[in-house]
């Protein structure tokens, strides 16, 4: 089917990323094993959707598809709430040093 | 005790010189904390008698008054007392705050508008605001309902309770972060009546209703954190 093969081509892509980024050091290898697993996982999936389907009837939903939605939501969430954890830590960081600049004078006024 | 007043101000050109001296009247010295203002707060609060820190940008009001009170810990504050910039606060009140902890009877002051000084000119969704607020500080914080005013802004501590209070929130948070930390220890903290005054001015920085969601993600973020 024509989703499968723009689907898996795309998987593909984000792979070859995937290793590019480790290459260059971006990202360390071991992240980029466990992006392959989830990329791999999500191949598998596209090319035998009827897997999705047994897991979801096991768990009690419907449909393949919808076990696939739910869990992208649940993922996707989690993800969404690390990028606020660490833009609030990037944030804390630069009080941190806003308030040593404030307070530079008045540490070297006491020294 | 010698006392020092931390006031932080972001654009408050117009009022912090009316506020420094105000507060001077009852103080041994008022740091006013610049918090990143694109007007002339510090020139004003320096020409008003006070002591200029000056953050680079502007970092919210919990960093300014975090940072003053560590500006206050180095000037040798003995006790200090946090007063918003923009003349909400009557400054009459600042011997209320200080008195319990020069009896020694407390560690903390928490100035209350709900003790039975009406409020001037409070509008009702402010009022709504601060009943929600109580409420979600008693079921998700744990604050005692015994405090009255969920996000109150003037306080006075002493130095050993300013160097225990170790609150993080550098925007809406730090009063119920405050709240939460000090109800918590072992510091023995009280209540007193202020009065507010609220103006169209200091309604446009204050708590809105909008706020409180804002407020929750920025305890919920925080407490992720630790």
């Amino acid at each position: 089917m024509p989703i499968q093969i723009l689907l898996i081509a795309a998987i593909a892509a984000a792979c070859i990323a995937t290793w590019k980024r480790a290459r260059e050091r971006v990202i360390r290898v071991p992240e980029a094993i466990a992006w392959s697993i989830v990329w791999v996982a999500a191949a598998f999936v596209i090319l035998k959707p009827e897997t999705t389907s047994r897991l979801a009837n096991m768990l009690g939903v419907g449909r393949g598809a919808d076990l696939v939605l739910y869990a992208s939501v649940v993922a996707l969430f989690f993800l969404m709430f690390k990028i606020f954890m660490s833009l609030d830590a990037i944030e804390k960081h630069l009080t941190h040093f806003v308030r040593k600049d404030a307070l530079r004078d008045i540490e070297k006024q006491k020294k | 005790m010698r006392t020092i007043a931390i006031v932080p101000a972001y654009n408050e050109g117009s009022r912090v010189w009316k506020t420094v001296r105000s507060v001077l009247n009852f103080v041994d010295e008022v740091i006013v904390v610049d918090d990143g203002s694109r007007d002339d707060t510090a020139v004003q609060a320096a020409l008003g008698g006070a002591f200029v820190v000056r953050h680079a940008i502007n970092r919210g009001q919990g960093a300014s008054l975090k940072t003053g009170t560590e500006a206050a810990l180095v000037k040798g504050a003995e006790i200090i007392l946090h007063v918003d910039a923009d003349g909400q606060h009557d400054p009459n009140m600042i011997p209320t705050l200080l008195e319990p902890i020069r009896q020694k009877e407390a560690d903390v002051v928490l100035g209350s508008r709900f003790m039975g000084v009406a409020p001037t000119d409070m509008p009702v969704s402010r009022r709504i605001f601060f009943i929600a607020a109580r409420t979600f500080n008693s079921l998700f914080l744990g604050i005692p309902r015994d405090v009255t005013d969920p996000q109150s802004g003037a306080r006075a501590m002493t130095a050993d309770a300013a160097r225990r209070i170790d609150f993080t929130s550098d925007r809406m948070a730090h009063c119920s972060e405050i709240l939460r930390l000090v109800t918590r220890s072992s510091l023995r903290w009280k209540e007193v009546p202020v009065h507010v005054r609220y103006t169209p001015e200091s309604l446009k920085k204050g708590q809105k209703l909008s706020n409180a969601a804002r407020i929750a993600w920025e305890l919920l973020v925080g407490s992720a954190r630790r």
